[in-house]
C-alpha cells in the first residue's frame, strides 16, 4: 500500500505544506545522487527509502504501535538506542535537516538559534513530518544550550524525557552517566510496560553492535585508494541508519560492504582521476543535509570520511558484551557512549586525535571543518582543530553554513580554491 | 533542440512501491538500464506513492515494452526536462 494520504491525515499533519516538501525533495535528490555515474548497486534500497521516505518506515512504526510497541524519537548519538530496544521499543532519529521547517521553529525560538534545533521544532509544530507525529516519546540530551531550551518547547507538544549528559569526561562522569542510562531505563519501563532484563539487554547490545559493525565495514572500504563510494551515498547510508530498524540496517550495510569490497577487488573507483580526498568534521548533517557533500564532490574532491555524529562517532567502538548484569551493562554502555567526542565537552582533544587518526587512515589530502550557523561549541573549537592539523601538515578549511541554498556559490568559490591549493 | 539538451529523462509512475520494486526487477533483468527515484511533484498527479523508475530517453521504449510483455503494473511513463543538474544548488 502506498496511498499514505490517510496515514498522514490520522497523524494530524498539515497536508497542504507537507505537499510543498514533497515539491522540492524529488529535485535536490535527482540532483545530489541521480547525477552521479557508477553508483554502487545496492544503492537501491536507500534511493527506495528516501524516494518513500514518509511512506514505508512510517507505516511500518504505526503497525509496530497498533501490536503495543512504542516509539521513540532520539536527537543524540549519546541516548543508548540498546535500552529502549530491550524494552521492546524502537527508537527513531529526529534531527531535522531541512530549510523547509526553519521557519516554523523560528516562529518560536530565536533567529540566531542553530538550524538543526530550528527545523527539528519546526517539523513537529508545523505537522510536516509523519516521524515527529509518531514518536511516542522524545528523548532529549543536554548537549548544547539551544537544544536544551528547545526541549522545553516540545516538551509541551508531546511527552519529553531529557537526559543529562555530563560536561567533563573524568570516572566521576562516566559513573554519573551509568546512572543517567540506569534512570533511563527505568522511565522506558514504566513507559513500555516491559521489564528489562539482562538477557534482553544482553540482545540488544548484540544487535546494535552488529549495526556499527556492518556501518564500520562500508567506512573501511572507503579507506581503499580505489575509492568504491561517494560521499555523498555514503552519507545518505549514514543519514537512514538513524531511522531504519537495526537488523534490516546492519543487513543492508553488510550487503553494501560486500558489493564495495568486491568494486576495490575489481578497482572499481567512483572518484575522477585527480580528485582530492576530503575527510569533512563539524556538526551533524541531518537527512536531508546534502549540500556539503554536493559541493565537494562537484567542485574536485570527493568525501572519504565524516567524523561527527553522522558519521564514524555512531559507529564506532564496541560495547562490551560480556557483562551479564544489568548495572555492569550500564556502565559498559556508559564507557562505550562516553567515548563519544562530542564539542560539548571540555577538554575535548580526543576529537583532535581522532580526526588527526582519521585522516591517516581514510589516506585525506584534506580536512572541511563545517560547523552550523550559531553552533558555538563547535565554532570554537575549529580554532584548536585548525591549529593541530596546520602543525601536522594537513591543509585545512574551516567553513560555518545554514540549511540555506543562498551560501552555496560562495562555498563553491572557496572550497574549490581549497581543493585547487591542495598539493598533490 | 535534442531531448539530451533539455536534459529528458522519462520516469515511470506507480500506484505503490510494490509495483514499482517488481518493475525495477524486471528491467534490471532484461538489462534496461533504470534507477529508482523520487517521483516529480510535477507529474504525480493524485498518486501518493514517492517512488519512480527514472530512464534516459534512448531506455523508454525498451522498458515500456518490456513492463507491457511482462504484464507490469506502473501508472504512466512521462517524460520531464531539467530534474538533474548536480550544480544546480537547490537543497531543500
Amino acid at each position: 500500500m502506498s496511498n499514505y494520504v490517510e496515514m498522514w491525515k490520522n497523524l494530524g499533519m498539515d497536508l497542504e505544506s507537507h505537499d510543498l516538501l514533497c515539491q522540492v525533495l524529488p529535485t535536490a535528490v535527482g540532483d545530489v545522487f541521480l547525477t552521479q555515474e557508477n553508483r554502487p548497486k545496492c544503492m537501491d534500497f536507500w534511493d527506495t527509502v528516501i524516494a518513500e521516505v514518509h511512506g514505508i518506515r512510517p507505516a511500518e512504526l504505526i503497525e509496530a504501535q497498533k501490536e503495543g510497541r512504542k516509539v521513540f524519537g532520539t536527537f543524540c548519538v549519546y541516548v543508548p538506542d540498546e535500552v529502549v530496544i530491550a524494552c521492546n521499543g524502537i527508537v527513531t532519529g529526529l534531527c531535522g535537516g531541512s530549510q523547509f521547517w526553519v521557519p516554523g521553529g523560528e516562529a518560536v525560538l530565536p533567529k540566531a538559534t542553530c538550524p538543526l534545533v530550528k527545523a527539528s521544532v519546526g517539523a513537529r509544530l508545523g505537522r510536516t513530518c509523519p516521524f515527529f507525529r509518531i514518536a511516542d516519546m522524545y528523548v532529549g540530551e543536554t548537549t548544547c544550550d539551544a537544544k536544551k531550551k528547545a526541549y522545553e518547547i516540545l516538551g509541551k507538544d508531546v511527552p519529553m524525557y531529557v537526559m543529562d549528559v555530563p560536561q567533563m569526561k573524568r570516572e566521576k562522569d562516566i559513573l554519573k552517566w551509568k546512572d543517567e542510562i540506569a534512570a533511563f531505563a527505568k522511565k522506558v519501563e514504566e513507559f513500555t510496560g516491559n521489564t528489562l532484563t539482562a538477557e534482553k539487554l544482553a540482545e540488544a547490545i548484540k544487535t546494535v553492535n552488529e549495526k556499527r559493525k556492518a556501518l564500520a565495514r562500508v567506512y573501511n572500504c572507503r579507506k581503499s585508494e580505489c575509492l568504491p563510494i561517494s560521499g555523498r551515498d555514503a552519507l545518505l547510508m549514514m543519514q537512514i541508519a538513524f531511522f531504519d530498524d537495526p537488523a534490516r540496517c546492519a543487513q543492508m550495510c553488510n550487503r553494501l560492504a560486500d558489493e564495495l569490497e568486491q568494486r576495490i577487488k575489481d578497482g572499481v573507483s567512483v572518484a575522477p582521476a585527480g580528485a582530492k580526498r576530503i575527510l569533512v568534521t563539524g556538526t551533524p548533517l541531518a537527512v536531508p543535509n546534502w549540500k556539503l557533500h554536493n559541493i565537494i564532490e562537484t567542485s574536485g574532491g570527493v568525501v572519504v570520511c565524516e567524523e561527527m555524529c553522522t558519521g564514524t562517532r555512531y559507529f564506532e567502538n564496541l560495547v562490551d558484551e560480556s557483562k551479564t548484569t544489568l548495572d555492569e551493562q550500564f556502565m559498559a554502555l556508559s564507557q562505550r557512549y562516553m567515548k563519544n567526542n562530542c564539542a560539548c565537552f571540555t577538554p575535548n582533544e580526543g576529537r583532535i586525535e581522532d580526526i588527526l587518526r582519521l585522516v591517516k587512515e581514510y589516506k585525506a589530502d584534506g580536512v572541511i571543518d563545517c560547523s552550523l550557523k550559531f553552533c558555538c561549541l563547535y565554532d570554537v573549537e575549529k580554532y584548536s582543530v585548525s591549529n593541530v592539523l596546520k602543525d601536522a601538515g594537513v591543509p585545512v578549511l574551516s567553513l560555518e553554513t545554514d540549511y540555506e541554498d543562498a551560501d552555496s556559490e560562495q562555498l563553491r568559490t572557496r572550497i574549490g580554491a581549497f581543493i585547487e591549493m591542495i598539493d598533490d | 533542440m535534442t531531448e539530451e539538451s533539455q536534459n529528458i529523462r522519462y520516469y515511470v509512475l506507480f500506484a505503490n512501491y510494490e509495483h514499482g520494486l517488481a518493475a525495477h526487477g524486471i528491467l534490471d533483468a532484461a538489462g534496461i538500464e533504470n534507477r529508482i527515484a523520487p517521483a516529480p511533484r510535477a507529474i504525480q498527479g493524485e498518486l501518493t506513492c514517492g517512488m519512480s523508475l527514472l530512464l534516459r530517453p534512448e531506455h523508454a521504449e525498451a522498458a515500456k515494452a518490456c513492463l507491457d510483455a511482462q504484464g507490469a503494473a506502473y501508472h504512466a511513463i512521462l517524460p520531464l526536462a531539467d530534474q538533474l543538474r548536480a550544480r544546480r544548488d537547490k537543497y531543500c
